[in-house]
């Protein structure tokens, strides 16, 4: 177990960044690559300002009237986002591996803090699948693929919750919890999971040309 | 969910009945592969099917929320097949995919304000209706209009004379009431070109009288062509016709350069402005349009400001104002709009949503233009503007643009509303300072 | 890439394992005294002081485990059994010296990868 343990937070943990890491910048590139061969006249209507403000504007939870038209769908949402990250980045185990990976460590938060985030982040992708399966006009657009982003996604929260209380076989889970992280590391840029990368892309054409050309706002 | 009732369409049905699936997809191929980039990719592969787009749709909302009906569901039900199959799919399906883009969405871009990322589904309908025209399924009647385009660079077949005969006609009303009032007729180097679309010299020369009589009252350097390219409206742009767009904004921009105009004042419509401030200007080339083009919402708000506009007397009923898409979602006139609308009329009661939220007419985006197999859905799918307008409960409703003035007129009647369709030109025509009238 | 960390690990394994040492210890009970870090985030870490004395690798030498360092350099020969680690190993780390809990992990860890052999997993060690 320990060679494996060691497999799956080195030299896999290695791969999945640099998978992530250059497969995300690979997607950018691409988007902007064909934009600019096939449609570079795109490129003239993007504004840094009002693509900026389009960008804020939507970062901002119930800003946007779409947001306060689903007050609970934005708060979950909003919490989903921010409980992913601030779990990945500020989870004391995270740290710990980070220091001795590294030798480099920032602020952390405590356990009983990360523990409240992750059954949140539990309660939200169960909230987004009972959405899935009970909205008309979300059923009607969702197959198979988004059950199976959303269990992938909500995978590495399960196993790590079972880690950490050390419910069931614990090196099975504490790697399992390593290897669908990773597994979600590598999916960001293949998937749709790929609205981490280019929704800010989207965004700010679409605020651009609402602001720019059409003096309007976008949300 | 109970199974579609589908619309026969005479030109749909006759262009599907030549349709193979050979060429359905070489078009649909050939669409994306030429014409599509970067943008359609990203919106396809960012959309997570949220579904959040819904609630902005009159026509999802109107169906009680049938999902078949809501943006993401129009996607469904006509790109992501398209691309998920690399053209190949049905002659069926595409006789549906016609009717979904090109009668079920008026490209009004509201979803547009709803999605989180921003994605354009309005542009993914207009890519599909791009495929329908490539393959000659357009419905009939838009596709007549389409033609009107082609032969006579106007949308309603008017004749090279009968177009100066209907503004010198007009020009004749005028004199009992303006004895000297002009219409100028090919003037070069006036300051202002005023354009209007086909249906105004067709059937509502009336709007073409008031926008003379402003003109005139208001003492503007103005003409009018007398060739072909005084028609701005563009239907071309909705059946996907892209390059007899480019044709009509050409000859309207080229028009208004040969007169050594210093811009364009267009009349009260909708899609004629997103056509040569948005779309058509593009099609050519252009980044923005290369003569300055002003919208008489604009126009209007520009006079008041300059004092040249002056108010007589108020019309002290309560009105509402319908924000149309085109010029208020697609150029941010609506608080301009309600300086005017406050001017002349000082009992201004707002809809609500309103402004670049208000719900679409659905008219615009060529549905209406699509033609009586239409209307009845075109109406029934759009029950909530219905309860917008009657939850006002005011009796005079300003409409600023001539698609929505068609929609909101069978809105009003299907739903017995009892409400008095006006332009803003109109009132202000009624209600301006006259200092040339006898 | 996996050697990089790799030998990074081991690299600070050999050198701990070697010659530090600095865990204070209650036999009795069977885990660290760890009260220099407060309030615990984690379980105290389970660990038999006995049975560890006894691997080959040790052999009864304190010095192994119970390291001195004196200008950041390791002192041969000397032990410290009879300090606790928090004497030396602050919480926060010192220049060169490791804070408290990198001491601790880097200790235990480091030698168990070495050694291919014994808990290198959070849970391993912080049993609940």
């Amino acid at each position: 177990m320990q060679d494996i343990y060691l497999l799956v937070s080195g030299p896999l943990a290695w791969a999945a960044w640099a998978i992530f890491l250059f497969g995300s910048i690979y997607k950018i590139w691409k988007t902007l690559d064909t934009a600019k061969k096939k449609e570079q006249v795109l490129f003239s209507y993007v504004s840094l300002k009002y693509g900026l403000r389009s960008i804020i504007n939507w970062s901002i939870p119930f800003n946007t009237v779409n947001m306060r038209l689903n007050p609970a769908l934005t708060a979950i949402s909003f919490f989903f986002h921010i409980a992913f990250f601030v779990l990945l980045l500020f989870v004391s185990a995270h740290q710990v591996m980070l220091g001795e990976g590294f030798g480099i460590s920032w602020f952390t938060i405590p356990d009983t803090l990360a523990n409240i985030l992750a059954f949140g982040v539990l309660g939200a992708c169960i909230f987004f699948a009972a959405r899935r399966l009970t909205v008309p006009e979300v059923k009607y657009v969702t197959d198979w693929t988004d059950f199976a982003l959303l269990i992938l996604v909500v995978a590495p929260f399960v196993t790590g919750i079972l880690a950490y209380y050390q419910i069931g076989n614990y090196m099975l889970m504490i790697i399992l919890h390593m290897l669908f992280a990773e597994a979600v590391l590598v999916a960001i840029p293949f998937t749709r999971l790929s609205h981490m990368l280019l929704a800010p892309l989207t965004r700010a054409y679409i605020g651009s040309e609402f602001g720019m050309v059409r003096n309007v706002k976008d949300w | 969910m109970e199974e579609r009732v589908w619309i026969k369409d005479e030109g749909i049905e006759a262009g599907a009945a030549k349709l193979t699936p050979e060429k359905i997809e070489k078009t649909i191929n050939a669409v994306f592969d030429n014409e599509t980039g970067a943008r359609l990719k990203a919106y396809v592969e960012t959309c997570i099917h949220c579904g959040l787009c819904s609630d902005a749709c009159h026509f999802f909302l109107s169906h009680d929320r049938d999902p078949r009906f809501s943006p993401v569901g129009k996607v469904k039900q006509t790109i992501w097949p398209m691309l998920k199959n690399k053209g190949k799919v049905s002659v069926e399906f595409m006789k549906q995919a016609v009717q979904v883009a090109q009668t079920e969405c008026n490209l009004c871009r509201r979803c547009v304000q709803y999605c989180p990322f921003g994605i354009d589904i309005a542009y993914m309908m207009s890519l599909v209706r791009r495929i329908c025209h490539k393959q000659e399924i357009t419905p009939l009647y838009i596709q007549d209009t389409a033609h009107s385009h082609a032969a006579t660079m106007n949308q309603m077949w008017v004749k090279d004379d009968e177009w100066i005969d209907a503004l010198q006609w007009q020009e004749d009303e005028m004199r009992d009431e303006f004895p000297n009032a002009r219409i100028p007729l090919e003037k070069e180097g006036a300051e202002i070109m005023y354009s209007v679309i086909g249906p105004e010299p067709k059937f509502r020369t009336q709007l073409i009288y008031q926008a003379a009589a402003i003109m005139n009252e208001t003492g503007m350097d103005w003409t009018m062509p007398a060739t072909p390219g005084w028609d701005n409206s563009d239907m071309a742009m909705y059946t996907g016709d892209s390059e007899m767009m480019g044709r009509l904004k050409r000859m309207h921009f080229d028009t208004a350069a040969r007169l050594k105009v210093k811009k364009i004042v267009m009349g009260e419509c909708g899609h004629a402005f997103r056509s040569v401030y948005d779309t058509g200007n593009r099609v050519l080339g252009w980044r923005m349009p290369p003569i300055p083009v002003i919208h008489a919402l604009e126009f209007y708000w520009d006079l008041l400001n300059e004092g040249k506009l002056k108010v007589a007397k108020t019309f002290d009923e309560p009105v509402t104002f319908h924000d149309p898409c085109n010029v208020v979602r697609g150029r941010g006139l609506h608080e301009k709009a309600r300086e005017v609308v406050r001017a002349f009329c000082p009992n201004f009661i707002e809809m609500i949503p309103n402004r670049e939220h208000n719900y679409c007419c659905s008219a615009g985006g060529g549905v209406i233009n699509c033609g009586p197999p239409f209307k009845n859905a075109r109406v029934e799918g759009n029950r909530v503007k219905a309860e917008q307008l009657k939850a006002t409960g005011v009796k005079v409703c300003i409409a600023p643009c001539h698609n929505c003035h068609g929609g909101l007129e069978d809105i009003i009647h299907t739903f017995e509303l009892g409400i008095e369709l006006k332009f803003l030109g109109e009132i202000i025509y009624e209600h301006m300072e006259k200092p040339n009238a006898v | 890439m996996r050697d990089i960390l790799y030998r990074y690990a081991i690299f600070c394994a050999i050198i701990l394992c070697m010659s530090f040492g600095s865990v204070a210890f209650a036999e009795d009970t069977g885990v660290f005294d760890v009260n220099a870090f407060g309030t615990l985030e984690r379980p105290v870490s389970q660990f038999d002081h006995d049975a560890h004395m006894e691997y080959p690798e040790i052999d009864e030498d304190c010095s192994v485990c119970h390291h001195v360092y004196e200008d950041g350099k390791l002192v041969e020969g000397e032990s410290s059994e009879d300090q606790a680690c928090s004497d030396c190993h602050t919480i926060k780390a010192q220049g060169s010296q490791p804070g408290l809990r990198t001491a601790y992990h880097d200790q235990c860890k480091g030698c168990h990868i070495d050694m291919k052999k014994g808990p290198v997993a959070c849970g391993e060690c912080h049993v609940r």
